[in-house]
């Protein structure tokens, strides 16, 4: 079946400057990010992912390869794919002299929105972003908080069918991230790409259905979430985690003759276990055996860690 | 498109007559050029009021003004216009949206040429004006139409100096190397290079000969033929013509010497002693026609750094 795609990337490479001493930023990227989906683009300093967004929106050229964003040519058809394209570029400012309003409605004449909407637009997406009350505050009054958001709200203007975000949640506080997540949440909900570049694991397992891991302009992975998870589980091993009370020896013991099991650890009353292969179906009837139940308080999958995922990964996976 | 430059030439514009940065540099040119015409008028008035055009010494002093100030306006309106969004991250805010790079510097190419001519013409009939008044001098359609052919010309010049700084601030990163190195230039331009040139001559030509007369004994009628083989032997003549010619042939590189060039001509006022026995006015076409190739270097100069600000900044790649 072929998927539906946002973002189709082939091959991409690109390298600053010029002959030998040329530093390869990108060294061909493939990548496919389907319609609807929340991507984790997750990356080092320095790894790539904003040249690689910046390419996207045609505001650099590949030196070559293809890609295509909402099905547009990057190099042929950029202004296209920024019509319908919100960035929130690194490193982004405003005009600090003029308001948050002003400086929203003169984004929306450049977005082509009808003059008309434009302010209307422009208070609705400051409302988004919990900023409607200082519309009319000059941005030099803002803090680093404040204008990380009013540069949401201004990749928000057009509507976009697909938002980028280059490192979104950097100078936010944690309350501000936090509601940045769940803003990402329900624009995917909404049926929104979104496509969002980070250096903090944490957010890609938080708010994304896709990833991707970058790591000196080559891309190490991709793929959803779960299909992640289930890489590094398969080589690294399943584990879960049983809190349980005491007495619980002959229970180990079951535990221990399940085929595939490697290792049990106990700590307390905190119990792992790490087998070769996926054994919930065997381990949640055991635990509910009557002579277990009372000894088990709880039982759950442990997911790998995004700690791990990248490490796997830039270990060769 | 033409409507996305319009739109950034629009705000550009609004930011500009707006900010104080501009009304300073015209408060000192106005400032400028009302004072200097004080100090000028006393001075050259008489010679002129012999021929007939008092006005001129008004003139004359505003455009000595002008060629200090209307690189600064240039300036002042450029070193910062790329560089200066380059730096505060509004290029790539701009640059994200459903716009051609060309539609950024067009912007503010129509707003810069809007602001000079705004700014020169309104300070020059300002400055014109008010002298006028303070001296109570007649003007005749002939001044009022070299005043407009000068304020064309200020316009120019100071468009020329825009369009080198702006072609710094597409090459910097940052607004500070933008801005001292295209003050470094206006000042090489208006002071340095004279004196070079001068010492060039100099070197070139050997020691002037020795001359034996009294500069502050001479009567009116000798002081109006400065130049007369009575007051300077002929040879002491011909040294200073080759100096001359040496020294404006190292200065035809500065644009500075082709502005004053023409708005000496067109006011009548010396710009070297050698000539200070012109205080009679040219004709408007005769002013052309004789310094057509100072106009043209004033028009093809900024020509010149707008194509290339043009070809850097929509070639150069902004991440």
């Amino acid at each position: 079946m072929k998927m539906d795609l946002a973002i189709e990337v082939e091959n991409l490479v690109k390298i600053y400057g010029k002959g030998g001493s040329g530093i390869k930023a990108l060294d061909g990227i493939s990548m496919k990010i389907p319609k609807a989906s929340t991507y984790g683009l997750f990356g080092p300093n320095g790894s790539g992912k904003t040249t690689l967004i910046s390419i996207l929106v045609g505001l650099i050229l590949p030196t070559s390869g293809n890609a295509k964003v909402l099905g547009f040519d990057v190099v042929k058809e950029s202004v296209e794919i920024r019509r319908r394209v919100g960035l929130l570029p690194e490193g982004f400012g405003f005009y600090d002299h003029m308001t948050a309003l002003e400086n929203l409605v003169f984004l929306a004449t450049l977005d082509k929105i009808p003059s008309d909407q434009r302010k209307k637009r422009a208070l609705e997406t400051l409302e988004m972003v919990g900023l409607k009350d200082r519309a009319n505050d000059k941005v030099s009054t803002f803090s680093r908080g404040m204008r990380q958001r009013l540069g949401i709200a201004q990749a928000l203007l057009k509507d976009p069918e697909l938002l980028i975000f280059d490192e979104p949640t950097v100078g936010i506080d944690p309350e501000g991230a936090a509601e940045f997540r769940n803003l990402v949440k329900s624009m995917n909900k909404e049926g929104k790409t979104i496509l969002m570049s980070t250096h903090l694991l944490y957010e890609v397992g938080m708010v994304c259905t896709h990833a991707a891991v970058i790591r000196g302009g080559k891309l190490l992975v991709q793929g959803s979430v779960e299909e992640l998870y289930q890489s590094v589980r398969e080589a690294k091993g399943y584990r879960y985690e049983l809190r349980v009370k005491s007495g619980i020896d002959m229970l180990l013991q079951e535990i221990r003759s399940i085929s595939d099991v490697i290792e049990i650890k106990q700590n307390e009353n905190h119990v792992t276990v790490l087998s070769r292969r996926e054994i919930w179906g065997e381990l949640l009837p055991l635990v509910s055996k009557p002579q277990f139940k009372d000894a088990v308080e709880s039982l759950k999958p442990i997911e790998p860690s995004w700690d791990e995922i990248y490490r796997f990964y830039q270990e060769g996976g | 498109m033409i409507s996305d430059a319009l739109s950034i030439a629009r705000k550009e514009f609004t930011d500009t007559i707006t900010s104080k940065r501009l009304w300073l540099i015209v408060g000192v040119l106005l400032l400028f050029s009302v004072a200097s015409t004080y100090s000028t008028i006393f001075r050259v008035i008489t010679a002129f009021q012999q021929a007939g055009r008092p006005v001129a010494s008004v003139f004359s002093a505003i455009a000595t003004t002008m060629a200090y100030m209307a690189p600064l306006l240039g300036i002042a309106l450029a070193f910062d216009a790329i560089s200066g969004e380059r730096e505060r991250g509004t290029l790539r805010i701009l640059l994200s949206r459903p716009i051609y790079r060309e539609d950024v510097i067009n912007g503010k190419i129509i707003s810069a040429l809007a602001v000079i001519s705004l700014a020169v013409t309104l300070s020059s009939f300002a400055a014109v004006s008010i002298s006028i008044l303070l001296h109570n001098i007649a003007v005749t359609m002939d001044d009022i139409a070299r005043v407009c052919l000068f304020i064309v010309f200020s316009i120019v010049f100071s468009f020329a100096y825009y369009a080198f700084s702006l072609f710094i601030s597409t090459l910097s990163s940052k607004s500070s190397h933008s801005l001292i190195i295209s003050i470094g230039i206006w000042i090489f331009f208006a002071f340095i290079l004279s004196a070079i040139s001068s010492l060039i001559a100099t070197a070139v030509l050997g020691p002037p000969p020795v001359r034996s007369f009294q500069a502050f004994n001479m009567s009116q009628r000798q002081f109006r033929n400065f130049t007369s083989p009575s007051i300077f032997p002929q040879e002491y003549l011909d040294y200073m013509r080759r100096e001359a010619e040496i020294s404006s042939m190292i200065q035809a590189f500065s644009i500075n010497y082709h502005y004053t060039q023409i708005t000496s001509l067109l006011f009548g006022y010396a710009t070297r002693p050698i000539e200070f026995s012109r205080r009679t006015l040219t004709s408007i076409p005769t002013v052309i026609s004789t310094r057509l190739i100072d106009i043209v270097v004033l028009i093809v100069f900024p020509i010149v750094f707008l194509f290339a600000s043009y070809m850097i900044f929509t070639r150069r790649q902004e991440k």
